[in-house]
């Protein structure tokens, strides 16, 4: 189903979804950015229309809703385990874009499919999400999602463009429980788009092209001689300060510590706790007894790197994609201004000379 | 004890298990047998996740288990073994796993095997030298190379006494002593040439212990022939949760947690961290 | 023929007695130390007609046009009223007539660091807060400086100043977005006071330690840090430089809002129009209260002032500084 409505039929819609669902969108928090006067955008739980940023990227992925910074996986009160329940038993709308969205599903197959069995924690939350799309035609200065052909997707249930007959707002709707509610709204006449406008077809578009664009390697096994080549990733050893930025805001870093905690007013209580790890954060590779496999930010660019661009699609398969979904957040945030789009194409660039060196 | 809210399919609920003897082994490492009471034994190599309440998780090899209880050895080296050495018998630990892959023993069957440990590194071998201690007739040929620092590092002596009576086992020191008179001394690598190689094809290794001595001594058994298809070693990275997810054992596309930590040398040697 | 000026009136017009015979200069205001290139032709054409064709950029981030002969006053006060109803006037500095040059020049220009309209380590816009400021405090014939800086880096050097006004902000914490980095940590404790330890690997905060500088909340890679809603400061006062004993500002007022600074401030002014000795040529702040003693300070610049429920106020001021006389070490 095809409808152009107003603002105020979204908002009518929106009431109604809220009652059966937790509908979470980016939402601008003013003065919350890092330095002074300045704004970020994350997702959270929205009810109307003039909530949600629609304009920008948000500067945090959607995904700590599915894999939250910080939570408690299990309460200890003396020798006993408590699972901590739910915060919410409602099902989940994520309102995305599909660089986003496609990110999620590539967390799932770490969540879901990696190792012996899934993720409990994950597991029970995923299942409640379900999908809705921001149309994304042009993208954004950093976004580089077609090249990693992550720019489209139809996992979505319904899809919302401000683009097609503005002011009014287009919404497609693609599953029937949706369609239903959509259609149980009680609407005052006066508020109501006509029904030549509402009823104008269009469609729902994805990005073709970005600003960005990256070459990726294209080989069945990374040459050697590029996890040593230093003059490549030394580069790195000083430019990155291993701030953690491009893992804290990317949508598909999903690696996490796990931490005990005994209360100061209870030494009976206490929890165990996962957080979001970083691979650039130092003590990430640490083993007890302070030995660090990766203690050089050049070997941390270069292990993230290959997480991203190469070793997910070697170990899940060609049709899972990479895992970089080139939503560019990376690139957004990085204080020293390094660009992984770039550091991408400079080893695309590398393992190709190498190859045409070798014939030769 | 767990509340209702337990999912069969949580599988980071940690299960008490009662700790039915301590042994110690050395002024930091401490052997601790544990009532198995949850289905299914580990196998060869495979770790348990190993925790104290509120106070935190690590991954520990079983270094040994019989039909109702496994054996950690443990070192003392941050705050939760510090606290697990302070714990007595009859107290709990509590468990994960076990995970990850296993030194394959069925496919030894006929082959002289070769194991080099170093240090800690014995521990999750021990359960095999124990399998083929009481089993010998399923190998061509047995023989051990084990390397400590001192002599006040040697873990499983008991162990050890048995086992020289019954196979070739040479243990050395890097650091010998008045005690040590007229045994071995140096690293490991400097006994490799006392292994007999005369049937090459034959024989299989497993090397366990420390990153550089499994690399140094693992170059020793190539260069006198043996395919490092045929060199089986242990790796040790940062596990975490156990199961694949978390992502700090990972190296390329391998989760060690999972994939190993039993690799070929083949295989291992290529890792680059 | 022989000049015949009254110092006491070109002096407060901003003009001054040179080392030059018959030259003066005469001192630009620019509060808050930015300026629209618009008005750089005219301290130009000043300086082309009247001086010496070049500028001097003072300390106080001003400009100061020498060379420059006092005939010309009339002429130049004349030019300068442009820069005086555009950069006075239009932020509400009551000046009656805009032609006649500048009515006083006690009060110095209000001079700030760049501020967060650059500078990231900046807790507010210094600028605007000079801009609003001005008004409040000239034109004035007391000698007082004031500056405002926008950290505790404090670049524009307010220890130095009677006024030092800094920027704070209070770092809200947000327990369930912290993955204790320990980055926050690293930085409080390589940079500021070490106001930050790791406990039950999330973050502690000894609030008597921090001083709103912000640091952790710029570390922060998930954003765990945010700023308050509200932008604090810190009211340093009666720091100096100078020939009998310079000093760094003490610390009046902690975590005092914009409102509180302003008032406290111009009380501060009615407190000199009481107490100054008026038989001196003029009389610094700092000797003023260092005569009427911090009670009797501290009392009359608090009345009716509502003060913010976050804010400290100094018991006592503690300077550090030196008394040349002191120097008994610097003989050969």
């Amino acid at each position: 189903m095809k409808r152009n409505i107003t603002k105020n039929e979204f908002n009518l819609f929106f009431n109604l979804l809220n009652i059966h669902y937790d509908i979470f969108a980016p939402v601008r928090k003013k003065g919350q950015g890092a330095f002074s006067d300045t704004d970020i955008i994350y997702y959270e739980k929205v009810v109307t229309f003039d909530e949600i940023e629609w304009a920008e990227k948000s500067t945090y992925s959607p995904k700590d809703i599915v894999f939250p910074v910080s939570q408690t996986i299990i309460n200890f009160i003396e020798d006993r385990l408590f699972i901590p329940n739910m915060k919410s038993s409602k099902p989940i709308y994520i309102l995305m874009r599909p660089c986003d969205i496609n990110g999620i599903k590539r967390i799932d197959e770490i969540f879901l499919n990696n190792g012996p069995s899934e993720d409990f924690y994950y597991k029970r939350i995923r299942e409640k999400i379900s999908f809705a799309l921001i149309e994304c035609i042009d993208g954004f200065e950093n976004c580089f999602c077609v090249s990693m052909n992550a720019n489209k997707n139809s996992d979505w249930d319904f899809a919302i463009s401000l683009d097609k007959y503005r002011p009014f707002i287009s919404i497609e709707i693609k599953n029937a429980k949706i369609e239903n509610i959509f259609h149980s709204m009680v609407t005052d006449a006066s508020n109501i788009a006509a029904p030549e406008v509402a009823n104008k077809n269009f469609e729902i578009c994805f990005p073709e092209k970005n600003l960005k664009k990256v070459m990726l390697p294209n080989i069945n096994e990374m040459p050697a001689s590029i996890y040593s080549d230093s003059e490549f990733w030394d580069e790195y050893k000083n430019r990155c300060i291993a701030c953690g930025r491009c893992n804290t805001t990317c949508v598909t870093c999903s690696c996490f510590s796990t931490n005990d905690i005994r209360y100061d007013d209870s030494q009976n209580v206490g929890e165990r706790q996962r957080v979001w790890a970083s691979c650039h954060i130092s003590k990430f590779s640490m083993m007890a007894g302070g030995h660090e496999m990766r203690k050089d930010n050049a070997s941390r660019m270069r292990f993230k790197t290959f997480h991203k661009i190469y070793d997910y699609k070697k170990r899940f398969g060609e049709e899972k994609g990479h895992m970089c979904v080139g939503c560019g957040r990376c690139d957004d945030n990085c204080p020293e201004y390094i660009s992984f789009s770039m550091i991408i194409n400079k080893l695309s660039a590398r393992i190709s000379a190498d190859i045409n060196e070798g014939k030769k | 004890m767990i509340n209702q809210t337990y999912d069969a399919n949580n599988i980071f609920i940690p299960v008490p298990h009662k700790i039915m003897d301590i042994i110690t082994e050395t002024e930091i490492d401490k052997t601790y047998r544990l009532n198995l009471n949850v289905a299914g034994l580990p196998s060869y190599g495979q770790f348990y996740e190993v925790s104290l309440p509120k106070i935190g998780e690590a991954p520990i090899s079983v270094s040994d288990f019989e039909k109702d209880w496994i054996d950690l050895t443990i070192r003392k080296i941050g705050t939760l073994t510090n606290c697990i050495h302070s714990l007595k018998i009859g107290d709990v630990l509590y468990l994960r796993g076990p995970y990850g892959n296993f030194f394959p023993v069925d496919s030894f069957a006929g082959k002289h095997l070769v194991i080099a440990a170093g240090g800690c590194g014995l521990a999750p071998v021990r359960s095999v030298i124990n399998y083929f201690y009481r089993n010998l007739e399923k190998l061509a040929k047995f023989e051990l190379l084990m390397g400590f620092k001192t002599i006040n590092d040697l873990l499983f002596k008991y162990d050890i006494d048995r086992w020289e009576k019954k196979f070739k086992s040479i243990i050395t020191l890097d650091h010998g002593c008045d005690l040590w008179a007229d045994r071995p001394v140096g690293l490991i690598t400097d006994y490799v040439g006392q292994v007999d190689f005369s049937d090459k094809e034959n024989i299989c290794v497993i090397i366990v212990g420390p990153p550089v001595m499994i690399k140094f001594t693992a170059d020793k058994f190539v260069a006198a022939g043996i395919k490092k298809e045929n060199i089986i070693v242990s790796m040790e990275r940062r596990m975490s949760c156990g199961v694949g997810k978390c992502g700090h054992c990972k190296i390329d596309s391998t989760y060690i947690c999972c994939d190993g930590p039993v690799f070929t040398y083949e295989r291992a040697e290529r890792f680059i961290d | 023929m022989s000049l015949d000026i009254n110092r006491k009136i070109i002096q407060k017009n901003a003009y001054r007695i040179t080392k030059k015979r018959n030259k003066t200069a005469i001192r630009i205001r620019v509060p808050g130390g930015h300026l629209e290139t618009k008005y750089f032709p005219i301290i130009a054409q000043i300086a082309d007609q009247f001086g010496n064709g070049s500028v001097h950029i003072t300390t106080r981030q001003g400009f100061e046009i020498p060379d420059i002969d006092y005939k010309y006053i009339p002429e130049i006060n004349k030019l300068l009223s442009t820069l005086i109803v555009g950069l006075e006037c239009s932020i509400g500095v009551s000046i009656n007539n805009p032609e006649e040059g500048y009515p006083a020049a006690g009060t110095r220009n209000i001079s700030a660091c760049i501020g967060n309209r650059v500078c990231p380590f900046a807790n507010f816009d210094t600028t605007s807060l000079a801009l609003r400021m001005e008004k409040e405090v000239y034109p004035n014939n007391f000698h007082i400086k004031i500056a405002i800086t926008g950290c505790p880096n404090d670049c524009i050097k307010a220890h130095l100043q009677d006024f030092g006004i800094i920027g704070m902000t209070e770092p809200q914490y947000i327990y369930d977005k912290c993955i204790g980095c320990e980055a926050c940590i690293n930085a409080c404790k390589k940079f500021v006071t070490g106001a930050l330890t790791l406990h039950n690997h999330k973050v502690k905060k000894d609030h008597r330690r921090c001083i709103g500088c912000g640091e952790c909340i710029l570390k922060c890679p998930t954003s765990a840090w945010i700023r308050s809603n509200k932008t604090f400061f810190r009211l340093i006062i009666l720091g100096r430089t100078g020939k009998k004993n310079p000093r760094l500002a003490a610390t009046f007022l902690n975590w005092a809002t914009e409102e509180v600074v302003i008032q406290v401030i111009k009380n501060i002014y009615a407190l000199i129009d009481k107490e100054i000795d008026k038989s001196l040529p003029k009389e610094h702040l700092g000797y003023i209260i260092d005569r009427v003693g911090f009670n009797l300070f501290k009392n009359s610049v608090l009345q009716n002032i509502c003060l913010n429920e976050e804010i400290k106020i100094a018991q006592n001021l503690f300077f550090i500084g030196y008394q040349y006389e002191k120097d008994i070490f610097m003989e050969v």
